[in-house]
């Protein structure tokens, strides 16, 4: 029963978890804009991170090394350098996103200037990091994240017509007005925001805090094959939300209240709080992965002390790079620069970083040297030298898409 | 080392892997071994080596020769040595390299207990377990 419980609660949170700032933005820009069209990509996107994700598990619950640490021993230290400063980089930009994402859903939800928020979300963050247990700030963001089913109950509510939706999603086809350039620069946008690298370091190094071993495997394949597409079907109720009501009304997406309006058109005031809830689990949930994963990465690369599991003394200079990380933050976001904007770019540049990440995921989930008996089997790596080469496709054409269309404009 | 009659490749098992102490906390990656000749001709490595001052080097180029300038300015003065494990102190060489001693007994932690002592113990709950 308890073992039961523990596996609920897993997949719970993973589907909690999934969405972040990246996934909310994008997901209503698509749908605004494309209607359903591009669905596909989010369901290419999340069996990519269930493939990597897994793997990524697998290779901590075996062999208790976290993903960077295998990065910088497969790829050597000079490679590996040039793999942290891209990854951290990215992963910063993220974070600053998601403090930003905060910093919004609290102005929809208050009337106070966003970047009056800014300061005490990211002083919230940091208290999060510094103090709180690391089951305790997975299971808390996760579960609340879960507001977000309002999304799916909102499509349902609004009655769309499903077989045009199902019609939309099932063609390989636009809407008239947009050009194939910007189809193909959204498709990469959202595939970077459904396979963000930090979602790997993150995962692997919770297996690693929380102890995981062999015996763990199955709930962390249960919490990867259930909990992710579950996520995943809320960032389709996202985009579908806005396909049904802002394409045709002609609105596009620029704002983090205009992600929301669909609800609030379906199901009332009461529905915007929860949305309104949902984005502030979402985005606090995503700061505080991200803000970790800043740590993670640099601490695994040098070998330094880094988790939640030990006290902040025992971890000294992973906690400094989370507080400098977080100051960096706040100093990026006074700039007065718009989070949404910062988002955009921070799903672009994770497309561009995805195959430093996952690349050597898949050399060490292969190495029988780590991991025995759970190498990967025929299945894992067909589907993960696949999608290598999808990776690779969508990070060299990210940069070139992203300013052949202006950004989607 | 408690497994003598294995077959160890320095590069691929010893350099770059993670070092734990013996309560298995986290005390760097080997970032270069030692090897010396022993009497009968054969080599051995002796230690493993910790810190930028020895990454640096085996990095080579711009970004070793930085690194390797910015550890010879902010290291104490008096350590001109790298860190150095002896080889006697390693219990077992895994996915990770796990050392027969604590980690407070080794002296390749200068960075992390200069920014204990000036930073993170200055801050409230430095010294607690994270909460429920």
């Amino acid at each position: 029963m308890k073992k039961l419980f523990a596996v609920a609660l897993g997949i719970l949170t993973a589907i909690g978890g999934f969405v972040d700032i990246g996934d909310l933005v994008t997901n209503a820009q698509v749908g605004s804009r494309f209607g359903m069209s591009l669905a596909w990509v989010v369901v290419v996107g999340v069996l990519g991170i269930c493939v990597f994700a897994e793997m990524s598990g697998r290779v901590a619950a075996v062999s208790g090394r976290a993903t960077f640490d295998l990065i910088r021993e497969r790829l050597g230290p000079r490679l590996g350098l040039a793999n942290l400063l891209a990854s951290m980089t990215v992963t910063l930009l993220t974070f600053v996103a998601e403090i930003g994402g905060i910093a919004l859903a609290l102005a929809l939800a208050t009337s106070v200037y966003e970047f009056l928020w800014v300061p005490f979300t990211a002083l919230a963050v940091w208290l999060v990091l510094w103090r709180a247990k690391f089951s305790l700030m997975e299971n808390v963001f996760g579960l609340l994240g879960l507001a977000l089913v309002v999304f799916a109950v909102a499509l349902w509510q609004l009655g769309p017509d499903w077989g045009d939706l199902w019609h939309q999603a099932g063609t390989v086809a636009k809407p008239g007005s947009e050009d194939w350039s910007t189809y193909a620069y959204y498709g990469v946008a959202l595939f970077g925001a459904a396979m963000t690298p930090y979602e790997v370091f993150f995962f692997s190094s919770g297996g690693v805090e929380e102890h995981w071993s062999s015996r763990s495997i199955a709930t962390m394949r249960s919490n990867v094959f259930i909990g992710f597409p579950l996520g995943g079907l809320l960032s389709l109720s996202i985009a579908g939300c806005a396909a049904v009501t802002l394409l045709p009304a002609g609105i596009s997406v620029d704002t983090l209240g205009q992600v929301g309006l669909p609800v609030a058109l379906a199901l009332g005031k009461i529905g915007l709080a929860i949305a309104l809830l949902g984005f502030f689990a979402a985005t606090f949930g995503a700061a505080c992965e991200t803000g970790l994963s800043l740590g993670y990465s640099i601490a695994q690369y040098f070998g330094w002390q880094w988790g939640k599991y030990v006290r902040p003394r025992e971890a000294s200079r992973f906690h400094v790079v989370i507080l400098i990380s977080t100051v960096l933050a706040v100093a990026v976001l006074l700039t007065t620069i718009d989070p949404v904007l910062v988002t955009e770019f921070s799903v672009v540049f994770s497309a561009v970083a995805l195959p430093l990440t996952y690349f050597p995921i898949l050399v060490v989930a292969n190495d029988p040297d780590y991991m025995g008996e759970h190498t990967n089997g025929r299945l894992a790596n067909f589907l993960g030298s696949v999608y290598l080469v999808v990776v690779l496709v969508a990070s060299i054409a990210a940069l070139p898409l992203m300013i052949w269309t202006k950004m989607g404009q | 080392m408690t497994n003598p009659g294995r077959r160890l490749d320095a590069r691929l098992h010893l350099l770059d892997r993670q070092i734990l102490d013996v309560d298995g906390r986290m005390v760097a990656s080997v970032d270069d071994v030692e090897i010396q000749r022993r009497a009968d001709g054969t080599f051995a490595v002796t230690a493993l080596l910790v810190g930028p001052g020895v990454l640096g080097p085996r990095m080579g180029g711009v970004t070793g020769r930085t690194m390797t300038a910015v550890w010879e300015r902010l290291a104490h003065k008096d350590r001109t040595e790298p860190g150095r494990i002896d080889m006697s102190e390693v219990a077992d060489i895994g996915s990770a390299i796990t050392l027969s001693v604590r980690r407070e007994r080794l002296s390749v932690a200068g960075f992390e207990t200069w920014v204990r002592e000036r930073v993170i113990e200055k801050i409230p709950g430095a010294f607690h377990e994270p909460q429920e």
